[in-house]
């Protein structure tokens, strides 16, 4: 049943695929749907390119294994788009185009940051896709059954996600994020109602069901994160590096104008606040209906948290309901493992093509042909490189590079994006500073952390560490030594970068477009 | 960090009052919409780090303060996003102004 609700999914999304395929007819149709995403369906999608399987197995499972803790983590994916929605999401509609980069040189004037910008938009789209297409083999192998292995569920998901961006471009993209989206929704709905009738719909009732059955420390914080810096550095990454995601940011492209930017967040956040509020409801229902030792019999981490449950809730094993409740959570996991990879690849192909084929290599100068061609290979070679990546490291200890993407997000995209809008006297090599200095200092970080440097038990065969010794730097995510690290740096790059005899001007100019969105000509326009 | 004035202020384009003021405005209302998110926020993870009595006090029947905090993080998201459109939407209208 699993498999047939998967390949049910898989078929509609390629349906919709083919359909928008015969709707891209230039580069700006592939980059960015051609700016004619409606802003509910851009939230919806937004929503849907960021609740990944992280979020629906991994904090479901955190919750029913760990307690609070994991639902913490679930406040700070949610109010992170505050720190879009006030500072990022306008104001890049009104200056960039397709990328990031656009909205740096718009003010910057100078073509290296277009390098460098990119440079960064890759590396964080690949440490995040590498995170997930890993995820995506484990996970896929796990929800089968153990019947497809990791070495065959990577090209898969690999090869699927080729397609979905090949052919169907940012609308295709789009709307497997929001069937996807929505799938997801509606499942965690449905469960989430199906737990508080079971509990006489009272949250009291279920968490002392959880404490009856795991102990008081379950409703409290303490059994995940030991040590408070850690935790502080983690909510910081979160909290500051998701207005630096690529992936995201792209999708504020889509629409028409700042306004619409506006209402795509506020709709977003509608449905992620729900979702990560139900996570508590599911997550600790989980631990009751479930019990930790069934699900970290079926994986160490977890992940199994979310579908097991809704076998419970469905009636059991060997009930229809059960079968049926696990195969469509199962489905529905896979979905957003799709919407997710797929999302990422286009971000990143958009960032080659745009800024360093035609932006660099080309100098501007690549006709509209040309570069819906090129953007269409790189994609196919982004892919490639995906799954090869991902079936090397498919037995390596990848979960921390979600959070490295969000650390280098927060340290290097986002003092550069800031010092960008709102200070004056900012300028090209700041950008360039704050970029690499970001870059470096928060992979060195890591490098140096227990991420890497860990002692593993002999016999451990899957998720092992990279270097077998203690961490030199103690904390997991090095976002409250790296994000200010990433701001003095851009700060001083600026600092002593030479004086431009424009820049006060171009300040002006930039400011004005961004406050007012004059001039401001939609997605398809000149360069 | 020092804001500049260089010497060609003179040659930039005169920009009209109600655009002065936008600018006015909404960069202090976005300084604090910003600054009061974060601390509000942060004041979960301090917590959960220094103060775990506090957290795993029980408030309403078996849910701790700890769970209490954390859904009023969540309700104070989608307030302040309330706040910010309503807000915004009056700086649409004073960007209208503004280009004229």
């Amino acid at each position: 049943m699993t498999f047939l609700l998967a390949a049910i999914i898989v078929a509609i999304t390629l349906g919709v695929t083919f359909w928008a395929s015969g709707r891209n007819s230039s580069a700006g149709d592939f980059y960015v749907a051609g700016g004619k995403i409606s802003a509910t369906q851009n939230g919806i999608a937004i929503a849907g390119d960021y609740m990944s399987a992280a979020s629906f197995l991994g904090i479901t499972g955190l919750i029913a294994l760990n307690g609070y803790d994991g639902f913490m983590y679930s406040v700070g994916w949610f109010i992170a788009y505050l720190t879009v929605l006030f500072i990022v999401a306008e104001p890049l509609r009104n200056l960039g185009k397709y990328t990031l980069a656009d909205m740096l040189v718009y003010r910057l004037k100078d073509p290296r940051v277009r390098t460098y910008a990119a440079f960064s938009t890759i590396a964080v789209s690949t440490f995040y896709m590498i995170a997930q297409v890993v995820g995506a083999g484990s996970l896929i192998s796990l929800l089968s059954g153990n019947v497809i292995k990791p070495d065959l569920a990577i090209p898969l998901v690999g090869v699927l996600m080729i397609i979905y961006v090949v052919v169907g471009g940012m609308l295709a993209t789009t709307w497997v994020q929001i069937i996807k989206a929505m799938l997801l929704m509606a499942a965690t709905i449905v469960m989430s109602v199906m737990i508080l009738a079971k509990f006489g719909f009272s949250f009291s009732t279920l968490l002392g069901a959880v404490q009856d059955k795991s102990g008081a420390d379950f409703l409290s914080p303490g059994l995940k994160y030991k040590n408070p810096l850690d935790l502080i550095s983690l909510c910081l990454a979160l909290v500051l590096g998701t207005a630096g995601l690529p992936h995201i940011l792209v999708r504020f492209f889509t629409v028409p104008t700042a306004q619409d930017a506006r209402k795509s967040v506020v709709v977003a956040m509608g449905l992620i606040g729900a979702f990560y509020a139900m996570t508590a409801l599911m997550g600790n229902a989980a631990n009751v209906l479930v019990g930790k030792t069934a699900i970290e019999a079926a994986n160490k981490a977890g992940n199994m948290a979310a579908p097991l449950l809704a076998e419970a809730l469905g009636g059991g094993h060997n009930s229809l309901g059960g079968q049926f409740g696990l195969a469509f959570v199962t489905a529905v996991a896979f979905a957003t493992i799709l919407a997710v990879v797929a999302g990422l690849t286009i971000s990143a192909s958009t960032s080659f093509t745009h800024d360093i084929y035609n932006g660099v290599i080309k100098n501007g100068q690549a006709s509209d042909a040309e570069q819906f061609r090129v953007a269409r290979i790189a994609t196919v070679a982004v892919g490639i490189v995906a799954i090869l990546l991902g079936l090397i490291a498919k037995n390596q200890n990848v979960a921390f590079l979600v959070s490295l993407a969000f650390a280098i997000a927060a340290s290097a995209n986002l003092p550069v994006i800031l010092y960008t809008l709102f200070w004056r006297r900012f300028n090209a090599n700041g950008a360039i500073w704050g970029i690499v200095g970001g870059l470096v200092v928060t992979l060195s970080l890591i490098a140096i952390s227990p991420n890497i440097m860990k002692i593993d038990k002999p016999d451990l065969k899957t998720a092992r560490h990279l270097i077998q010794r203690n961490a030199i730097f103690p904390l997991e995510n090095p976002g409250i030594i790296s994000i200010p690290a990433g701001f003095a740096l851009a700060a001083a790059g600026a600092l002593l970068g030479r004086r431009r005899e424009n820049e006060e001007q171009e300040f002006e100019a930039m400011q004005y477009r961004a406050y007012t969105g004059a001039g401001m000509d939609g997605s398809v326009a000149h360069d | 960090m020092t804001v500049s004035h260089a010497p060609q202020a003179s040659s930039l384009p005169t920009r009209n009052a109600a655009y002065q003021q936008l600018v006015a405005q909404k960069n202090s209302f976005l300084l604090t919409m910003t600054i009061s998110f974060l601390v509000m926020y942060f004041i979960l993870p301090l917590l959960a780090g220094f103060n775990k009595p506090l957290m795993a006090s029980k408030v309403m029947g078996n849910i701790t303060f700890g769970y209490v905090l954390a859904f009023a993080e969540i309700i104070m998201g989608w307030v302040m996003a309330a706040i910010y459109v309503r807000r915004a939407q009056a700086f649409d209208r004073m960007a209208e102004e503004a280009k004229r």
